[in-house]
């Protein structure tokens, strides 16, 4: 028999809340979760538990020193035993991609991508290395770490990590208390903030100030902020718990909890109420100050939802919610609520009861939307008979309406199918339809993916029209890492054939998955089908397929990729070499020769010279004797690029003009002496006029033969008319 | 997700997204901040923003990148705003690796790339060892807004001398990444189709891309909208290469005439302050001038003046398009109907009429001013159409290009204009046409052209004349071997698409030749070859076939290569066969694409098909900038350094 709705519904003032055990824990071996600190991952993800070393535990043989960090399912499945060897742990924490994050003492960080143990590290720095990290908050990309100087340190992005020390306390405290972060998307600033207790009061910190809030309620031990950033709750370290606004302006709620004993958590249960634990209790505070206790037999972990509380004990797993109205509307009893009497008549119909038609003309008027709070509330039911039944209410309304779009009900019909397939304990994703929304369809596939349920995620994406390529990579990837035996081809072939039904795969991140397992063949093999060019460059670079590298980029027609392969073979090579290597690829000695002009003349040179490009190589040190001050560098300069010219078979206009300029300059220099007047800058056609306007006809003239100057030119000169051509 | 397409493109909404977009940039910075600019995005970012709506967002201060952040007046936020180009990552990191060794303020290092990431440009930081103090972001600014019907990518030089000159990969790659961001928003290309050899390696990369999109299941796969239906019915791409010569013929328009004249930069012109003696002008929109002047103006009395010139104000919008000839007497009926409306006072008899009139007077009054204004640019721009060099060098283009014979004629002309001191540029544009339009310059005439040259304006042009014989510009009859079929024969296309229209009318044009008083763009030739068949005479219009069919003959006197690709939408939705259905009537747009530049002239061509076609079809115009002739001469003139000779006339 199915429990009725309602099991379990407690009421705290006038809302009611529901906590429903998800599952039965199935851990192995006698886990207590008294000597762990317990992490779950948000949107139902894993749970980390890592051994608490401030805790003493019982003695379990000398394996017992293995179980340092244990990443497990909702229902106490073991996901993976990551094997501690770095020191003392100082934060653990998940990020949205579902990568669990471990900061050491010395500012290590470690972020473990996947359930296979592979990881990315980097370093807080030397500020954290010198004083140690004490403490760690964290939120979907990034983390806070608070060091041992009471300084505070933050990460933004997880895959490009910028660690930035946020602004220093002002004016310098005497004593911290509890603390906790404002993650950028619940500050109005966007940024990340930190909350702290100082003395009696709080001080918000950002990367540019800090700010003291002025209360005198404190000292606060605890500091928890809603989800949607509008409500703090405060924990004094004398047992009350104050509910005020972020910003500081009001104060809504006054509790005193009644106790001394510092409280294992403070949190928000979504943004209704406050939810404060202990060992064995967990209470939550109203907004009237009224209060809701739950108690336990062990320890208890807590983790924070948006729209709950799991709560994670030696036995079971549980999630605590608020009971959404339009659920509370539906199954109250004597409800009287338009969606209620819908689900009556769907009973009513059951029982061939005549009865069944009267609620649907009672409840006529307001049909719609009880239609669309069946298919609400159904979202909302953990148990599929009552998601069922909820449904065939609000199949039974739409078809007596003429017009209701189906999309939604359709729609939900799919995704609590998604949800129910997920909750299974082999699975044990503990998500709700709120949660999947915002985790996003692909993100819950991603999810699967890392727990190696490549058949149900293909399946789900199917069923949710979404790309399965990813799920056949990854799929790809694994059958690499997990067949270190195996012969190259005999893999090679198996993949290939598996995913050759499927449309334009991408292969790099397969061959790359297979190069880093040290298979460089079996990489080279796989990366022969990739389709696209410009994805082969990064890999065949690291495989020091250098060449091959280049005409792949070359291909892909991405200047970006271009440039990278020739900056990177640019450091590798000596120049001649590198040179040679873009000879006779048109598109790439371009972009040489670009590089080369913006490195200056010289290096441009020697690529004209080594691809024997005898003008452009003349043409740039005829450009730079240009350039010169002075009139002897000059000329000296031109004739070298003349030279280049003369090496050649070829003849070339060029040179001779060349040639004539250098001429021009050597004349130009003789008049300067000789008629103490500027002639240097002239061209050909104003030194002849400047030479007869000082009454030197002969020296222009002969000027006139030398440098072939047409005769209508020097007429021109001359007299300052143009000779009108005569009728041939 | 519904697969729900806007129908026609909306250039506000580009332009307000891409200013969000910015804005997320910049706010991404905590507090004030130093922005440093990269030169060549100046016009890009004055288009999207104001200086004011940076100063809101924190932006304290601005300084070019090549002057750098100055230390003693920099923010501790530094953002830079660059090109996603080597030279400006090297000028960058090093920038920021002196302010790391010199300085002990702790700096905050953001690097926003423009149009997106690049792995080479973090190579550059990554060798210089900033990688790790900078943070870097992308700003995929696609096209930008220039009018309604106009959209620019804003490329320098439009991206011309970098194609051609050097033979990069870059305006191709940029002029896809933007191309597919609209095919992005507002649904495919069902066909690409066009002419020239870059294009059709543009139009490859661009199904390529798309095609990269639809197998990957990244996120990016998810903003593609999934429609079956698209705003575009095609997508025409013109190359510039196919057509060099209606760049380099003198504009005839009276936009394309300012921006011979005055030169026309970013929707503005410089123009002698004399010509605001009376009236008072019409001053750059709010900042848009200002936004990137470092250094406040100087309040000495500046010979020139900045003037808007869009579609903004009517007066220049009925105006910019007319051929210069009937600009005089379409102003005169301008202050004629002015006049009248201003008349209207004394009718107001009654309060509300007067209430009336008086809040028509502030447009009254702009339009007096922008009246003003033009009528002493078009006497200004009248003046100097008057002189010799500028009649004569039209005479000789305008003979070029219609008959071509008898070109030792018009060479005796062009050396007596060089003898005389035309300037270089228009010299040289004048060689350029007559080797475009007869197939090179014979090897004694050209010779003696560059004796000419080099006597009159300096040596130093063996380096102008060489990047000309680069970019096909200036060469010698014969040295291109006539069985390789990429040259222009212009001779056999004069006739065949009906380049020259004889008894043009330029007071109500009939023909796109209006805007050469008699010479028809070969480029717009085209693009009216594949969209409006009928204006190319009963030849061609019998021809029938769709795209370039039947016209094989003909293109292939046209250099590039000539290619139609039609993409098919996604199958995956279905849903949305539907909605296509009931949006059949909807008119489509076609989308013209000129990679390489486009001038003004051209615009107004296509504009006067667009209201041909108004029944049928949208037009807009893509570019990835606005050339004219000085601009394409100038490409090759800037390789040589300036100031070497002086043609100092005493």
């Amino acid at each position: 028999m199915v429990p009725n709705p309602t099991t379990g519904w407690e009421r705290l003032q006038d809302v009611f809340y529901r906590k429903r055990a998800e599952y039965s824990m199935m851990w192995v071996d006698d886990i207590d979760l008294s000597e762990f600190i317990v992490v779950g991952a948000p949107y139902g993800g894993a749970i980390a538990l890592v051994r608490d070393t401030s805790r003493p535990m019982a003695y379990r043989g000398p394996e017992g020193r293995q179980k340092m960090i244990l990443i497990y399912s909702n229902s106490g499945q073991l996901i993976l035993n990551i094997p501690w060897d770095k020191g003392s742990i100082r934060g653990v924490g998940w990020s949205e991609q579902e990568q669990l994050i471990i900061v050491v003492e010395d500012g290590t960080v470690r972020v473990y991508n996947d359930f296979q143990g592979g990881f990315s590290q980097f370093s807080l720095g030397k500020e954290a290395e010198d004083h140690t990290v004490s403490e760690c908050r964290f939120w979907g990309t990034g983390f806070v770490a608070k060091l041992g100087n009471g300084r505070f340190i933050s990460v933004t992005k997880l895959d490009e990590p910028r660690p930035r020390m946020l602004a220093e306390l002002n004016p310098a405290a005497v004593e911290l208390h509890g603390w906790t972060i404002m993650s950028p998307s619940q500050t109005l600033s966007r940024h990340i903030e930190v909350l702290v207790g100082v003395n009696s009061t709080i001080s918000m910190i950002d990367s540019i100030e800090s700010q003291d809030r002025f209360l005198q309620e404190g000292p606060f031990s605890h500091i928890a902020v809603s989800p949607n950033g509008a409500l703090l709750a405060l924990y004094t370290t004398y047992g009350k718990l104050y509910v005020i606004s972020a910003d500081f302006q009001k104060k809504y709620s006054e509790y005193d909890a009644g106790t001394l004993d510092s409280p294992t958590q403070v949190m928000w249960c979504a943004n209704d109420c406050a939810a404060v634990a202990w060992e064995s209790e967990i209470r939550l505070v109203g907004p009237g100050g009224g209060s809701l206790s739950f108690y336990y037999e062990s320890r208890i972990a807590l983790i924070g939802e948006p729209d709950g509380i799991r709560i994670v004990s030696n036995e079971k797993c549980e999630f605590l919610t608020r009971v959404a109205d339009i659920v509370v509307d539906m199954f109250r009893i004597g409800s009287t609520a338009p969606s209620a009497i819908l689900l009556d008549a769907v009973e009513q119909l059951e029982f061939k009861s005549p009865k069944a038609d009267d609620n649907i003309q009672l409840i006529r008027p307001n049909l719609t939307e009880a239609v669309d709070a069946c298919v609400k509330a159904a979202s909302y039911e953990p148990e599929p008979y009552w998601q069922k039944r909820l449904l065939k209410a609000a199949l039974l309304g739409k078809s007596v309406l003429e017009l209701y779009s189906s999309d939604e009900f359709v729609e939900m019909c799919e995704i609590l199918r998604v949800l129910n397939a997920v909750r299974y304990y082999e699975v044990g994703i503990l998500i709700s339809y709120e949660e999947f929304i915002r985790l996003t369809p692909e993100r819950l596939i991603d999810r699967l993916l890392s727990r190696q349920k490549f058949l149900l995620a293909l399946r789900l994406s199917g069923y949710l029209g979404l790309a399965t390529d990813k799920i056949y990579v990854r799929w790809a990837c694994n059958k690499i890492k997990s067949s270190s035996g195996d012969d190259d081809n005999a893999i090679c072939k198996t993949i290939v054939n598996r995913l050759k039904p499927i449309a334009s795969i991408s292969y790099d991140e397969i061959a790359r998955t297979a190069y880093d397992e040290g298979r460089t063949n079996l990489a080279t093999l796989l990366l022969n089908y990739e389709p696209q060019a410009g994805r082969q460059v990064p890999l065949l670079l690291d495989m020091e397929e250098d060449e091959i590298a280049l005409v792949k980029a070359v291909e892909s027609g991405d200047p970006d990729l271009i440039y990278y392969v020739l900056l990177h073979l640019k450091g590798k090579y000596s120049l001649a070499q590198f040179f040679r290597l873009v000879n006779d690829k048109p598109v790439a000695s371009a972009v040489v020769e670009q590089l080369a002009r913006n490195d200056g003349p010289e290096l441009l040179k020697d690529f004209y010279y080594q691809d024997d490009r005898r003008a452009d190589s003349a043409l740039v040190i005829y450009r730079e004797s240009l350039l010169l001050d002075d009139i002897q560098d000059r000329e000296d300069k031109i004739k070298l690029g003349m030279k280049i010219f003369q090496d050649g078979k070829d003849a070339y206009p060029e040179a001779k003009a060349m040639e004539e300029h250098a001429k021009l300059y050597d004349l130009q220099v003789t008049y300067e002496k000789d008629y103490k007047q500027t002639f240097i800058g002239l061209t050909v056609a104003e030194t002849i006029k400047k030479l007869l306007k000082i009454g030197q006809s002969s020296k222009a003239s002969k000027m006139k033969s030398e440098f072939k100057v047409p005769d209508k030119m020097y007429v021109f000169l001359k007299d300052g008319t143009f000779p009108v051509a005569k009728k041939s | 997700m519904s697969g729900l397409l806007p129908t026609t493109i909306n250039p506000k909404a580009l332009k307000s997204d891409a200013l969000a977009s910015f804005v997320t940039l910049l706010e991404s910075v905590r507090g004030k901040k130093s922005l440093i600019l990269d030169r060549t995005l100046s016009a890009p970012l004055s288009h999207i923003a104001r200086f004011s709506v940076l100063q809101e967002h924190g932006v304290d201060n601005i300084f070019w990148l090549d002057d750098g952040p100055q230390k003693d007046s920099s923010q501790r936020n530094i953002v830079y705003l660059i090109r996603g180009d080597i030279k400006n990552a090297q000028t960058a990191s090093a920038q920021i690796k002196k302010l790391l060794q010199t300085s002990d303020i702790e700096f905050d290092f953001n690097v926003i790339l423009y149009p997106r990431k690049m792995l080479s440009i973090e190579k550059v930081f990554e060798e210089e060892g900033v990688l790790g103090d900078v943070t870097i972001s992308e700003w995929d600014l696609g096209f930008i807004p220039l009018e309604e019907d106009l959209l620019s990518i804003e490329l320098p030089e439009a991206g011309y001398k970098d194609m051609y000159l050097y033979g990069l990969p870059t305006t191709i790659s940029f002029s896809a990444i933007a191309l597919n961001a609209l095919q992005k928003q507002y649904g495919i290309y069902p066909r690409i189709i066009g002419k020239g050899t870059q294009a059709k390696k543009l139009c490859e990369q661009l199904v390529r891309m798309r095609a990269e999109y639809q197998s990957s299941s990244d996120t990016a796969a998810s903003e593609w909208t999934k429609g079956e239906t698209s705003a575009f019915d095609q997508l025409v791409i013109i190359e510039r290469a196919t057509d060099m010569v209606t760049p380099l013929m003198t504009q005839l328009t009276y936009e394309g005439l300012i921006d011979e004249v005055f030169d026309i930069k970013n929707s503005q012109t410089e123009v002698p302050s004399t010509l605001f003696t009376a009236a008072n002008p019409k001053l750059p929109a709010n900042g848009a001038a200002s936004t990137i002047s470092t250094t406040p103006i100087a309040t000495e009395q500046r010979k020139t003046r900045k003037v808007v010139l869009d579609g903004s104000d009517p007066l220049y919008a009925s105006l910019r398009d007319l051929n210069f000839a009937v600009v005089g007497t379409t102003l005169n009926k301008f202050a004629r109907k002015l006049n009248e409306d201003y008349e209207e006072r004394h009718q107001a008899k009654t309060v509300s009429q007067i209430k009336d009139f008086v809040s028509k007077l502030g447009g009254l009054q702009a339009e007096h001013q922008s009246l003003k204004l033009h009528t002493n640019l078009a006497e200004e721009i009248m003046n100097r159409t008057q002189t010799e060099f500028f009649n004569r060098a039209l005479e000789v283009q305008q003979n070029l290009v219609a008959s071509g014979l008898d070109t030792s004629t018009l060479n005796l002309t062009i050396e007596e204009l060089i003898v005389r001191g035309i300037p270089l540029e228009a010299a040289l544009r004048l060689l350029a046409i007559e080797c475009l339009t007869s197939g090179g310059i014979k090897e004694r005439e050209l010779a003696n052209f560059k004796r000419l040259l080099y006597a009159q304006y300096g040596y130093e042009h063996i380096i102008t004349l060489n990047a000309l014989t680069k970019l096909d510009l200036i060469f010698q009859r014969g040295s291109k071997t006539s069985a390789n079929a990429t040259t222009l024969q212009f001779s056999n296309l004069r006739k065949n698409m009906r380049l020259i229209v004889d008894d043009v009318n330029e007071q109500t044009p009939d023909d796109v030749a209006y805007v050469y008083s008699g010479y028809a763009p070969l480029s717009i030739r085209l693009v009216q070859y594949v969209i409006q068949k009928r204006a190319l005479g009963t030849k061609i219009s019998t021809l029938g076939g769709s795209g370039w069919r039947g016209a094989e003959d003909i293109l292939r006197n046209v250099p590039g290569d000539v290619f139609d690709q039609t993409q098919k939408p996604d199958e995956k939705s279905i849903k949305t066969k539907v909605l296509q259905a009931a949006r059949k009537d909807v008119k489509r747009t076609v989308a013209v694409f000129f990679l390489g530049g486009i001038t003004f002239t051209e615009i107004a061509a296509l504009r006067f098909i667009a209201a041909q076609e108004s029944e049928r079809r949208r037009i807009l115009i893509l570019t990835t900038g606005i050339i004219d002739g000085k601009d394409v001469i100038k490409a090759a003139m800037d390789m040589t350094p300036s100031g070497v000779s002086t043609m100092s006339v005493e």
